[in-house]
């Protein structure tokens, strides 16, 4: 079971209009790994998130969860497979409108109707207490530090116990000590609770931190998919240039 | 009572701690937590994993002990639970979160004052700084921004002219079916051409105009500046040293000023029109006739008082939408209530600056 792939990719692409945003990309992940999806500003990387969560449909390729493949299903097909999958967005995505603890509370309240009161709530403290926001829940989105907001994503992304996590930069933007607390966030769920977690990000501290796999995209392909040891060891330009932060001879567009 | 021994209360689950062995569990302590007098031990040690929601019924059980003072004590957790209810301590230790405050009636009206001064003086504020950088700015040489002006008034103005003729010609025929059916019988008909004439004129074209106008640019200045806010455009301005109220504010202004005349001359030919047509129709009069009856009545003094009036109405339709979208609170939904109150507001302060018109030309310039 331990080896047991979750996600595949097969041969991904995609178009925003007539741009080529993912070109023939191709990945899997294990039940239980931690997954880094790595690369430039604008590569495609929370792209090829999007697509794994059946958010954006591909041009061509299969996306297969469970091993089904969601690029072909409708949303009612996709709808009980997303309850499996967390997901928080660059922006925390909370509902501006809600407290931070009724944000927690809505999927699982969505989810099962008939929950008693005292429960949620507890339950809600619990989600929050993993992210260390417990004192947080009666404040709105509004009130909370972008690190907060974050955190409190990632706390409604757990809401439902899910097997899987995406995270989409989770720790962009925040100080050191709140970044290195999120990825000993990360670690703990994949202990604690056996969660599988795909992040996306260019943090390297973070990446070195966490990541079993990493898979660094570059222009919308794949250039390096493999352990992060041997990422951090690899003599493709483009893959050595990213993890020893040297600059491009000048900064040329690399969507042109 | 004295025998404590026998108050010890041991609590043993089975399996994994989910929903169904929690709320067991939960069940099975209420009874000792009822009688306060004892002690209880959670027994956990054949616990190899436990969820969240097992969590959540392991919470409730100690917040409910906690509340009548009884001891609980969670015993034998190994491996992923311990470690797990280790992380977990904090939060379900801990008393829950302080609700919202409740708000007494002295501070609820107190309140509710100082914000209503706060705003007032927050609106006189942009009222100014409009009108300085609209208006005295530019003559004394510091730039408006014309390229914006004009997008503006194509947006505000050009667009807009034809729902405002098509609604202008629609009510002009209502209002002289009404009249015409109320003077008719003593053989009075011809004078509508005169009630329609002096009724866009005075009032009609600029009111329904302003209507017509709030709804579509005013909800549309007070979203844009909401949004402009919450995305931080209005404090990046503020940062690049220019005045939110000359770089967005006065354009818009200028713009209205410039558009809302036109629009309610517009506006008064389609009533004008649009009562014609049920004139000629109805009464069996000819064009010419009814038109030299239109002529006969009107003064300029009549438009003078509607394109007055639809200046102010300009003022009032920006700097409402200005307002309102610059005092936005929150995200999405801080936006639509800012939307929604710049259209209220706007209707609002039309009716009470055409009331304030009415009494003037009534009782002072006759």
């Amino acid at each position: 079971m331990a080896n047991e792939t979750i996600v595949e990719v097969r041969n991904l692409t995609t178009h925003y209009g007539e741009a080529l945003v993912l070109d023939g990309v191709s990945m899997e992940v294990r039940r239980g790994e931690i997954v880094v999806i790595l690369g430039g500003s604008g590569c495609g990387k929370s792209t090829l998130l999007k697509h794994m969560i059946g958010l954006l449909r591909p041009t061509s390729g299969e996306i297969l969860l469970w091993g089904q493949d969601i690029a072909r299903m409708d949303e009612d097909q996709l709808r009980p497979m997303l309850t499996r999958v967390g997901i928080s967005f660059q922006s925390g995505g909370l509902f501006n409108s809600m407290t931070v603890g009724e944000n927690v509370a809505l999927p699982i309240k969505e989810k099962n109707p008939d929950i008693d009161r005292e429960t949620l709530d507890m339950l809600v403290r619990i989600k929050l207490g993993l992210v260390g926001l417990s004192a947080a829940v009666n404040k709105t989105p509004g009130e909370l530090s972008g690190g907060m907001k974050k955190r409190a994503g990632v706390a409604r992304a757990l809401a439902l116990d899910p097997e899987i996590l995406f995270l989409d930069e989770p720790s962009a933007g925040l100080d050191p000590i709140m970044a290195a607390g999120l990825d000993q966030l990360i670690l703990n769920l994949r202990h604690l609770l056996g969660i599988t977690v795909v992040v996306v990000t260019h943090e390297l501290d973070s990446i070195k931190e966490i990541a079993d796999t990493a898979v660094m995209l570059d222009k919308g392909r794949v250039i390096f998919n493999g352990r992060l040891d041997e990422a951090l060891e690899s003599d493709h330009p483009r893959v050595s240039q990213f993890f020893q932060r040297k600059p491009d001879a000048h900064i040329a567009p690399r969507n042109a | 009572m004295s025998d404590a021994a026998a108050a010890k209360e041991m609590i043993r689950v089975e399996g994994d701690l989910t929903d169904q062995t929690g709320r067991e569990m939960f069940a099975a302590a209420q009874g000792c937590i009822r009688r306060k007098a004892c002690e209880i031990t959670v027994d956990l040690s054949s616990v190899k994993n436990m969820d969240s929601l097992g969590g959540a019924w392991l919470g409730r059980l100690m917040a409910n002990a906690r509340l009548k003072k009884v001891n609980v004590e969670i015993s034998g957790a190994t491996g992923q639970a311990a470690e797990l209810l280790d992380m977990l301590a904090p939060t379900l230790s801990a008393e829950p979160a302080p609700g919202t405050r409740r708000i007494g009636l002295f501070e609820d009206i107190g309140g509710t004052f100082l914000n209503a001064l706060s705003e007032a003086r927050e609106a006189f504020e942009l009222v100014i700084e409009a009108v300085y950088w609209a208006v005295i700015g530019p003559l004394t040489g510091k730039g408006l921004r014309i390229e914006n002006t004009l997008d503006e008034m194509h947006e505000m103005g050009v667009r807009a002219v034809g729902i405002v003729c098509l609604i202008n010609f629609l009510l002009g025929l209502i209002i002289a079916m009404l009249s015409i059916a109320q003077v008719e019988p003593f053989g009075l008909g011809i004078y509508v051409a005169t009630v329609v004439v002096i009724g866009f004129a005075r009032e009609l074209g600029a009111v329904m105009t302003a209507v017509v106008v709030s709804a579509r640019s005013g909800a549309a200045i007070a979203a844009e500046m909401a949004t402009m806010v919450v995305q931080e455009e209005i404090d990046s301005l503020r940062g690049m040293g220019l005045n939110p109220a000359r770089f967005l504010v006065a354009p818009k202004l200028v713009a209205m000023i410039a558009v809302m005349p036109c629009l309610t001359v517009l506006a008064m030919f389609s009533g004008v029109a649009g009562g014609t047509l049920v004139g000629v129709v109805l009464l069996k009069i000819s064009t010419n006739l009814w038109l030299q009856q239109t002529q006969t009545y009107l003064k300029a003094g009549d438009i003078a008082q509607g394109l007055i009036k639809c200046v102010v109405f300009a003022f009032v339709i920006t700097l409402v939408g200005c307002h309102n979208g610059l005092r936005v609170k929150g995200g999405a939904r801080g936006v639509g209530l800012a939307t929604t109150r710049s259209v209220v507001m706007d209707i609002f302060f039309i009716i009470v600056a055409d009331m304030i018109f009415a009494i003037l030309f009534y009782f002072v310039f006759k």
